[in-house]
């Protein structure tokens, strides 16, 4: 990744940081109450997590075998599609949820992105490994 | 990213990334799929490159084609696909389907 790819990213870091800072500072000065900074902050956070997650499955990918290639396609796939899902559910929350709902229904749907991303790379990893295998059992015999 | 509508705008295009996402396909398989020119399609690769919507490598004499598309413009391409611009309603040999008369576009 160049520097202008990575701009985008740094940029949203950046603005994650601006947006609490900004919270904060309003905070402190009783401009806004507690809970509309934290809302804000958190709010925010799952936009970001929502941006990153659009651009997993644009990584980059340089597996030659097709099998693989195939597989970790659909792995970026699945885990831009579910980051993208919870990171705007995640923002939905926060924004507009009690905040005991929200902090609880955030964290569950951000966790089974996570899960759901991680067991499938790793199911689409051991189908690669299986065939792997199998390959290389179809050519010794 | 008016690159990425103009490439979404056609429909063997939009053939050409469904096919992909089944998994990297050579050039040779996906011209295979539309009874087009290789130069036609070439230019149709070309476009969908231009706009980083497929990623290519070179393995051998092979050209292999990936699926590059972000989360959101994969759901454009749903849109354009759902909404009347279905890849299957295409001429075969990817050219706009010809109106009849009297009807207006």
């Amino acid at each position: 990744m160049n520097v202008r790819q990575a701009t985008p990213y740094l940029v949203c870091a950046g603005l994650l940081i601006a947006v609490a800072a900004v919270a904060k500072y309003a905070e402190h000065n009783h401009l806004i109450g507690p809970d509309i900074a934290q809302r804000a902050t958190l709010a925010t956070g799952g936009l970001v997590l929502a941006f990153y997650g659009n651009a997993i499955p644009k990584s980059y990918c340089a597996w030659r075998n097709p099998a693989k290639a195939k597989r970790a396609q659909s792995a970026m796939r699945v885990g831009g599609w579910s980051f993208v899902l919870a990171g705007l559910a995640y923002a939905g929350l926060w924004a507009f949820a009690p905040l005991k709902t929200a902090d609880l229904a955030s964290t569950i749907v951000v966790a089974s992105a996570i899960i759901l991303t991680l067991g499938y790379t790793i199911w689409a990893y051991a189908l690669c490994r299986n065939s792997d295998v199998v390959t290389q059992t179809n050519a010794d015999g | 990213m008016n690159l990425v509508f103009k490439a979404l705008a056609d429909p063997t295009r939009r053939r050409v990334l469904e096919l992909l996402r089944k998994g990297p396909m050579t050039a040779g398989e996906l011209s295979d799929h539309f009874p087009v020119s290789k130069p036609t399609m070439s230019a149709h690769f070309a476009v969908l490159r231009e706009a980083d919507l497929v990623d290519v490598q070179k393995s051998g004499k092979a050209v292999i084609y990936r699926l590059k598309l972000s989360v959101l413009e994969e759901a454009l391409l749903g849109f354009a696909g759902t909404f009347g611009m279905r890849a299957g309603n295409a001429r075969p040999d990817g050219k706009p389907i010809a109106l009849k008369k009297g009807t207006t576009p």
